[in-house]
């Protein structure tokens, strides 16, 4: 039987989007089940612990993209009933009913809630039956609130595209699927888990999360953190991370708490730096990339950070909050105004179900069981599960668990079945005059209560080159598109001119309509007739001259405008991978399988790296056999290269293009042309001269100790944590040391050596903290101290004699121990990524690892590029594993997986348009006198001097056409093709010409 | 006193956008305002604001992304250089250099775009017409 090509995905978390994506631009079609009736009535985690208070459109976009292709369909309302099959051929039976706006074809006239006669007040707030949920700033979600409606239908008669259908029956539909992704979304603790805390009991607490979601739409201002009792602003603030605190099993802490309370306090104090603010937790878990240094003007700020084991939260008068907590061996108690809790999340409440209609497995902690060394294999074959269904995930692991996955996915996959559609052939206007056409969007009637609209179409009859006014309906719904399309076409005119509504959400559509009619985009204007003018203003003469200039400013903009094919550049199906680490080689094998030629690149005489001296980790993976079977697979493929005693020594060219001279040693000067660069160059381990390490045999690193773990089988180890790291010459956590000092403790104990364990914070993340309730079990002793005040080696004579005063106390202890086990931590190899972030021009982030913007945080930087393919954003390079930030191995895998991932995408297109812009900057040959003025102000490294014409040249894969180039020119040789010198200049003179 | 005109020169991708949410918020401002679309505040040329003063315009408005959050990385800064330059450029013409503002409205700030319009139309009424209105000539 062959395979099916549909992969239905089930949830609405990020990995599952992102998953919709890859899959889309591959050509395979999705069904996404969302048990919500729009988008996000369901909360998945970046909406839950969000800290940027941000939109979040990279879930949204894709969507759109592709159900408007075609390649993916979205049921509301809908769940998962029944599983049959195997994989490559599931029988999936769901449940879906419509939702009563489809707001793909709504067009936000509002004439439903004009004519719903139902007057509702909920939550002091005045609306109709049928209104608009506005809980996302960048999407108006129309809503039936089905309490109240009397299904008189006048909504539904109103409704000029047919969006709105009050029936909308609940419907049993049968699909045919190849795999199943499990993505279902983070469940937050409810009132009953944060019963500790008092929230829902008490007014004055409130959840971060509900901040971060009000916030949306307004920022993080004053007000968004008022008292709910009163409306005044708190003097003292306490945030508490609830998980730290809370029961066991109850929820579970995830990457990015603590930064969330860090990153809170210091928006509040940057805010309001007179109010208190106070963060209690049992650790600060900062091993985020940038999270140490967040903590660090925390504390400039004047942030109080307290750590504590226990906490109790009780309400006095007035609403205000007092907090006991436990500090040395007796309680405080500090008052607050207001309580802001970070919560963690709870193990899935979709897993019951989903264990008796899939027959996948929970692990013990009530989360999804995967196959060990996978990031997203269940014990189903073919049914795959992905982020915070399988752990406590932070936002960048979900991101990059939409990319590992895709081989996975597509082994079960049949041929595929979507083609993009094929563009109609466009009219070459060059050579005729131009005649401009305007359509004016009545919204289907709606704009004309608010604006004459044949005044306006009047008026601009007479602007010069305006051949054809109409009125037109709309160019957003298919039918609307098509009628507008063909107007167009019919009126006979080379430039258009369409007065419409928001490009946000439209641009593609009105692009759309411009091609149907057979005409360039780059020939068209669009206004923002709604947003600027009918939504804005009042006085029907100023919007109607408002209106005008707008429309006359863009025909003067489109009499100059010319036609052009967006530029397109050749993609190589090739990757260079540097480093012949487990990364780099998790890497090459991935592109292997996927079908791509890979060249691995390692200056060393042996591919393994540091891999090969590590045995296990904490959580059980034994780490030889699968580096054994890895390079057995590399050395077995015909697709992989192996380079070994090989070093870089110039890169020219970009993305999809690049041009690498490598020496071998002993040989020859040799070429590559990889089109992406995968950067697995590893760092290494600290080195300390401090507590003797190097003069004293019995002090020594984790690693030192793993190697000589069988030797020592009793006496006293001590141990002391964050050895030159996490102060202000190192501001960052290397994330792994506080679970390889407890995983060898819990060796050393099982043996019978005591161990003692000097802390600042325990970084032990999601599951990892089991271990560390074990260790306390066991008796491993941990004593915590203070960032200022280092345990100190008194002596060393028979034993060693470690001193340390209390954190909470300040009360001196005194140990003798036997060794003396230091975690250092990793640093990155500065000479190395300084040398290969010149040569492909990357940033290093202040701690000298790799930072490209998007990789980095998905969430923390990816902000401003958020509209660009993410496949190409870091422009073909990908910085992964240790040389991107410290990790552990299996998330240094999960990193190799998703840039491979990720080039997989783009690998398979032979040509590909520039990533970030539609119309690149360009040069006048005849113009440029080569003087280099543009080089110097473009922030992409776009343009250089061609050494042989001595005259600028832009690398449209680089361009993100801001324009900067063209205002520096001073020879008026740098253009924007749609923004041209002239251009602007007359639209500026018809723009204010009446 | 005429109607006056102002002139928003606005980044696509922070203030244009938060144009747009002030739109599909329907939150109401000021309707003097005209607005022209770049990809980048940094395609402000001093020549634009100077251009659009002596065509007539009562005010400048020139609208970017928050310091360190630019879309293309730093081009806001080359916009404020820009609009240093217009204004040094607009006094020796005698020209009231009020007339000019830069503004750095996120995308997600619809109401604060609003208020910037709201504000700078009153600053500009007060100001009265713009006095070398088809006056100067380069």
């Amino acid at each position: 039987m062959p395979k099916e090509s549909t992969t239905l995905i089930y949830g609405t978390n990020l990995s599952g989007y992102r998953i919709a994506y890859a899959l889309g631009k591959l050509g395979y079609k999705t069904v996404l089940l969302n048990r919500g009736s729009y988008v996000d009535e369901i909360k998945n985690q970046v909406l839950s612990q969000l800290p940027l208070d941000l939109c979040w459109a990279c879930g949204h976009m894709p969507q759109r993209m592709f159900i408007g292709l075609g390649a993916m369909q979205v049921f509301y309302n809908s769940d998962i009933l029944e599983v049959n099959g195997s994989a490559g051929n599931f029988k999936v039976k769901v449940k879906k009913r419509d939702p009563y706006v489809n707001n793909f074809i709504c067009t936000e006239c509002e004439k439903c809630i004009d004519v719903c006669p139902v007057d509702v007040t909920v939550d002091g707030e005045q609306r109709k039956a049928c209104y608009v949920h506005r809980e996302m700033a960048w999407e108006n979600i129309y809503q039936i609130d089905e309490t109240h409606c009397t299904r008189c239908g006048e909504c539904e008669k109103a409704c000029p595209t047919g969006a709105l259908k009050l029936d909308r029956p609940e419907e049993i539909v049968e699909i045919n699927v190849g795999a199943i992704i499990l993505s279902p979304e983070f469940d937050e603790p409810d009132e009953n888990d944060l019963a500790l805390f008092g929230w829902k009991k008490f007014p004055n607490i409130v959840k971060s999360a509900d901040l971060a979601r009000a916030s949306l739409s307004t920022n993080f201002t004053q007000e968004s953190f008022v008292r709910p009792s009163d409306g005044k602003l708190p003097k003292q603030i306490a945030i508490v991370i609830t998980p730290q605190f809370n029961q066991k099993g109850i929820e579970y802490e995830s990457y990015n708490a603590s930064a969330q309370a860090i990153y809170r306090a210091n928006k509040i104090k940057e805010i309001v730096p007179e109010i208190d603010v106070t963060i209690f937790c049992r650790e600060y878990r900062c091993f985020g990339k940038g999270h140490c240094r967040m903590y660090e003007r925390a504390e400039k700020n004047g942030v109080r950070v307290i750590r504590t084991q226990s906490i109790s939260i009780d309400e006095i008068p007035d609403h205000n909050i007092s907090i006991k907590y436990e500090w040395g061996n007796s309680h405080k108690e500090q008052n607050f105004e207001m309580a802001i809790l970070i919560f963690g999340q709870k193990p899935p409440q979709q897993m019951e179900k989903l264990k008796k209609i899939c027959g996948i497995e929970a692990n013990e902690h009530g989360f999804c069981k995967l196959e060990p060394f996978t990031c997203a294999k269940t014990n189903v074959p073919g049914i795959l599960a992905v982020g915070e269904f399988t752990a406590p995930k932070g936002n960048p692991e979900t991101v990059w668990e939409g990319y590992g996955p895709v081989r996975e996915i597509l082994r079960h996959l049949g041929d595929k079945k979507i083609e993009p559609p094929k563009l109609p052939q466009l009219k070459n206007v060059s050579k005729e005059i131009p005649k401009i056409g305007v359509f004016i969007c009545s919204c289907f009637g709606s704009f004309n209560e608010k604006i004459n609209l044949e005044n306006l179409a009047n008026r601009i009859n007479s602007i010069p080159r305006v051949s054809k006014v109409e009125i037109v309906e709309g160019c957003c719904t298919p039918s609307t598109i098509q009628s507008t399309a063909s107007k167009i076409k019919e009126s006979g005119v080379n430039r258009v001119i369409l007065a419409v509504c928001t490009p946000l959400q439209k641009l593609m559509k009105f692009r759309k309509t411009v091609t149907m009619a057979g005409l360039n985009p780059l020939l068209s204007e669009f206004i923002r007739l709604r947003e600027d003018v009918i939504q804005v203003h009042d006085d029907p003469e100023k919007m109607e001259s408002k209106a005008f200039a707008l429309i006359h400013a863009a025909a003067s903009k489109l009499k100059n405008a010319q036609a052009a094919p967006p530029p397109m550049d050749k993609m190589g199906s090739t990757a260079m991978i540097i480093g012949g680490g487990i990364t780099g080689l998790e890497a090459a094998r991935y592109l292997s399988e996927m079908g791509f030629q890979s060249d691995i690149v390692e200056k060393t005489d042996i591919i393994g790296g540091r891999a090969a001296i590590l045995s296990t980790d904490i959580e059980g993976h034994e780490f030889k056999p699968y580096l054994d079977n890895l390079i057995k697979d590399v050395n077995a493929s015909k697709l992989i290269t192996v380079h070994t005693q090989t070093n870089i020594i110039n890169v020219s060219g970009y993305a999809g293009n690049f041009n690498v001279s490598l020496t071998k040693t002993g040989e020859d000067q040799f070429e590559l042309k990889p089109a992406i660069v995968i950067i697995a160059t590893g760092a290494l381990e600290n080195k300390v001269d401090i507590y003797s390490y190097g003069k004293d045999a019995r002090v020594m690193t984790q690693s030192d100790l793993e190697q000589k773990l069988s030797q020592i089988n009793n006496g006293h180890v001590a141990m002391i944590q964050c050895v030159g790291s996490r102060n202000p010459n190192r501001p960052y956590c290397s994330r792994i040391c506080c679970s390889q000092a407890v995983h060898n403790a819990l060796l050393l104990k099982e043996k019978g050596v005591d161990v003692t364990l000097f802390y600042r914070d325990m970084n032990l993340y999601g599951f990892k903290e089991d271990y560390y309730w074990q260790a306390i079990d066991r008796g491993i002793k941990f004593i915590r101290f203070d960032q200022h005040n280092y345990p100190k080696l008194t002596g060393s004579d028979d034993s060693l004699q470690i001193s340390c005063s209390d954190y909470e106390t300040g009360d001196e202890l005194k140990i003798s121990a036997d060794y003396l086990i230091l975690s250092v931590g990793i640093v990155p190899d500065i000479q190395n990524n300084e040398k290969l972030a010149k040569m492909f021009n990357l940033n290093l982030d202040d701690d000298g690892f790799y930072d490209v913007e998007s990789c980095a945080c998905p969430y923390e930087d990816a902000s401003k590029r958020l509209m660009k393919p993410f496949e190409l954003s870091s422009n073909g390079v990908f910085p992964v594993g240790l040389a991107h930030s410290p990790r552990s191995l299996i998330e240094t895998l999960l990193m190799a997986r998703q840039a491979a991932g990720k080039a997989s995408v783009v690998l398979p297109k032979p040509m590909m348009p520039p990533p970030n812009a539609m119309y690149v900057s360009e040069v006048d040959a005849d113009k440029c006198v080569g003087c280099g003025l543009c080089v110097g102000v473009c922030p992409y490294n776009a343009r250089e001097i061609d050494p042989v014409k001595k005259i600028a040249v832009v690398h449209p894969f680089l361009c993100e056409s801001c324009g900067a180039c063209v205002v520096a020119c001073p020879s008026s040789a740098a253009f924007l093709r749609d923004h041209r010198e002239e251009q602007m200049i007359s639209s500026i003179d018809a723009l204010l010409a009446v | 006193m005429n109607d006056i005109k102002i002139v928003a020169f606005l980044c696509n991708w922070c203030t244009y956008t938060a144009a747009d949410l002030a739109g599909t918020s329907r939150l109401k401002y000021e309707p003097e305002v005209r607005i022209i679309r770049l990809m980048c505040s940094s395609r402000i040329d001093p020549v634009f604001i100077l251009k659009a003063l002596m065509d007539g315009a009562d005010g400048v408005l020139v609208g970017g992304c928050a310091p360190g959050d630019c879309h293309y990385s730093k081009g806001n800064y080359y916009a404020r250089r820009k609009v240093a330059v217009a204004k040094t450029i607009a006094e020796s013409m005698g020209i009231n250099t009020e007339r000019i503002r830069l503004s750095w409205i996120p995308a997600s700030e619809g109401p604060l775009f609003a208020e910037v319009v709201n504000e700078f139309t009153e600053k500009i009424k007060e100001l009265g017409d713009n006095p070398t209105k088809n006056e100067v000539y380069l």
